[in-house]
């Protein structure tokens, strides 16, 4: 049980990391007053670019900052529509998806079936050694991929920089209240910038973690959703980079018994009086198929939960999320 | 020197604008994908040249187009209608499955005659689209749970339902490939004489139809946009924008469910997991060309089935990937939005000796 518990604590810290990346990505973004639904997209991106560079470079630390350059090129396209030409950010960011989709599907034929040697299992520098042995949180946590430890490491960063630093306190200005900030002296239209890039490159480091890392392989629209579901985590995690790292654990703890979930087997006697009703349910609902449908309900009941319990101004959204910023108007 | 820019907001819209915007679009987009075509060493002009002229200038390409069209037109209006009251369904996919699920299990398990069964199936396929639609309806409306997100994570969920059900319960005579059993006869759409194109197309005629008049003549239509249009004021004018969310998703829902049965019932004959070739995510482009009614929902789902159609031709004939037909819709989308802004705004641009020191420029901060 204890092996069990441990593999699975494993297998939804790795599962996990994706959802960190692309809800951190978002969190910038949004606190910046654009939302981003082309994470998907650039998550798609970030995938496929970073397991070719790696494939021909032969460097998996190249092949991430490719993937982060292409998710953040991608953003650079959601910014200029949506900031410089003031467009609808949830069509621009639907059509971004869809253009990741596409570009992938298009370029990434070639790219499937190929293999090659992603990040390696490593323990965390300087200290993971004495720490592994630790039972049942020790392997999931302190051996892992360096995007995992990355990964980690930035809940703390984000925060800080966001809470912490003047420049994280203009981001947030920028979101809530573009005109003052702008009064203020702050670049409205550069900060945003710098959100929706940021967030794309984060978006494109969580695709290249889950290309170069995770599966260490490309399939055609292998990011299969989870840019929605981090997306759907920004509002869970209400805007707060620690809340995301509890939300993306919870996800990838579903994602991990998934995989799994064959080991498991609740059945009961065949004798008992249930056992006609139950065993054939949980055969149902145990069923692969079925389960991978788990996180995507998971997520709307944890949408459902979330903004049903706040009301919209204790759900800590951005004012002027949405909302395009122009000077001349009044 | 420097060069400035000034943006003005356009107090109207010429009309050239208006009904040119689609046009430019279009064209936008297809001058952008010849960059791919170049890439891949194809000649723009002979590749568009096979696409459309060749599509449409033959009764089989003709044919093939109005099949395709059914589906893509279906699912069109199930994102167009949530539009109009401002809301967007990017699930049309996930209503197309469960309408086909539905309507499959219905033309396969249930004896009747043609004139009864066909009907039935079509009415349990626009439930089953339907009641996928109006969860993430329900939601928004009674309690502004964010629609894009719940729509689009429902897809997810419906199309591994269907997998499900054709790989386990439903799975028919087909030896190891996953699929339904065939539907009965009666349940399959009749061919149109002279046409040769199955019943489905009238029954997406007749729902453009049904939604054109929904939206121009009748009070819920007049709500719906209204409500679209601004909510606030529709709220304080005593509409119940709840109502209005539900009824959009609801009947949009079960237009995408029929669409689903349809490409069953009228091209495949049986249910297979991933049968559709994203025909519910190509709507939301559909929907957006269209949204200023549904007849132009209709004609922007007639040039999206030519691009399937002659896509298909350009793969046979050019090695040209499938997917770049998805790029060209993503660009065409792009170029869209992009025509909606010199829609909203007027841009002077001008070279000026000198700039004044407090002159903002605010649509230069690229």
């Amino acid at each position: 049980m204890v092996g069990f518990a441990a593999g699975l604590l494993d297998a939804a810290v790795r599962a996990s990391t994706v959802f960190i990346f692309a809800a951190l990505g978002e969190i910038i973004s949004e606190r910046g007053g654009v939302l981003n639904l082309g994470v998907e997209g650039m998550m798609l991106v970030g995938a496929l670019g970073g397991f070719a560079t790696t494939v021909v470079t032969g460097s998996y630390w190249l092949g991430f900052a490719a993937g982060m350059a292409l998710g953040a090129a991608l953003a650079l396209i959601h910014a200029f529509l949506c900031i410089t030409l003031k467009s609808s950010q949830v069509i621009s960011g639907v059509m971004l998806t869809l253009l990741g989709t596409g570009l992938t599907t298009y370029f990434g034929t070639d790219w499937v079936n190929e293999s090659i040697d992603g990040f390696p299992q490593m323990t965390l520098p300087l200290v993971g050694e004495y720490l592994v042995g630790i039972p049942v949180i020790g392997e999931a946590f302190f051996r892992s991929t360096a995007p995992d430890f990355i990964a980690l490491a930035l809940v703390p960063t984000v925060w800080w920089f966001l809470f912490r630093t003047n420049l994280g306190l203009e981001v947030i200005s920028v979101g809530e209240d573009p005109e003052t900030a702008d009064t203020m002296g702050v670049d409205v239209f550069k900060m945003r910038y710098l959100c929706v890039l940021l967030g794309g490159a984060f978006a494109g480091a969580a695709g290249a973690h889950l290309s170069l890392a995770f599966s260490q392989l490309w399939a055609t629209g292998m990011v299969a959703g989870r840019g929605w579901i981090a997306v759907a985590l920004v509002i869970f995690a209400q805007w707060r980079p620690e809340r995301a790292l509890v939300g993306a654990y919870l996800f990838g703890l579903l994602d991990a018994l998934q995989l799994r979930s064959q080991g498991i087997d609740l059945a009961l006697d065949p004798a008992s009086p249930l056992a006609g009703v139950v065993n054939p349910a949980l055969e149902l609902l145990m069923h692969p198929t079925i389960m991978s449908t788990y996180p995507y309900l998971a997520t709307i009941v944890v949408l459902v939960v979330t903004v049903v319990r706040f009301d919209d101004s204790r759900l800590g959204a951005p004012s002027a999320l949405l909302e395009p910023y122009s000077r001349e108007t009044d | 020197m420097n060069l400035s820019v000034e943006l003005e907001a356009r107090e109207d819209v010429p009309a050239w604008l208006v009904y040119g915007t689609p046009v430019f679009t279009v064209v936008g987009a297809l001058a952008l994908s010849a960059v791919a075509l170049v890439a891949l060493s194809v000649n723009p002009v002979a590749a568009y040249g096979t696409m459309f002229v060749e599509t449409l200038t033959n009764p089989f390409g003709l044919r093939q187009t109005a099949t395709r069209t059914v589906p893509l037109v279906l699912t069109g209006l199930a994102v167009y209608l949530p539009l109009r009251a401002g809301l967007w369904n990017v699930g049309a996919e996930g209503q197309l499955y469960m309408g086909a699920v539905v309507g499959t299990w219905i033309g396969v398990n249930v004896s009747l005659p043609m004139v009864a069964l066909v009907p039935l199936a079509i009415l349990g396929a626009g439930v089953a689209g339907g009641i996928w639609a109006g969860i993430p309806g329900y939601l928004r409306a009674k309690w502004d749970v964010n629609e894009i997100i719940t729509t689009l994570l429902l897809t997810f969920v419906a199309v591994q339902i269907a997998s499900y059900l054709v790989r386990g319960p439903m799975q028919g005579g087909l030896g190891n490939i996953p699929g339904s059993a065939e539907l009965l006869d009666a349940a399959k759409y009749p061919t149109i004489p002279v046409l040769e194109v199955h019943a489905g197309f009238l029954v997406g005629l007749l729902a453009v139809a049904v939604t054109a008049v929904l939206v121009a003549r009748t009070r819920m239509g007049f709500e719906v946009t209204f409500v679209g249009s601004n909510p606030l004021a529709a709220a304080q004018a005593g509409m119940s924008t709840a109502r209005v969310y539900l009824f959009v998703f609801l009947v949009g829902g079960a237009f995408a469910g029929i669409g689903g049965f349809s490409e069953i019932s009228g091209v495949q004959g049986r249910l297979r997991p991933a049968f559709s070739p994203d025909y519910g995510f190509t709507a939301i482009p559909i929907a957006l060309l269209g949204r200023n009614g549904a007849v132009r929902v209709l004609i922007a789902a007639v040039f999206f089935a030519v691009l399937f159609v002659g896509g298909s031709r350009l793969e046979v004939s050019y090695g040209v990937p499938a997917a770049l037909v998805d790029v060209i819709q993503a660009l065409v989308i792009l170029c869209l939005i992009t025509a909606e802004f010199f829609k909203r705004y007027s841009v002077d641009v001008q070279l000026a000796e000198e700039r004044t020191p407090t002159d903002g420029e605010p649509g230069g901060a690229a």
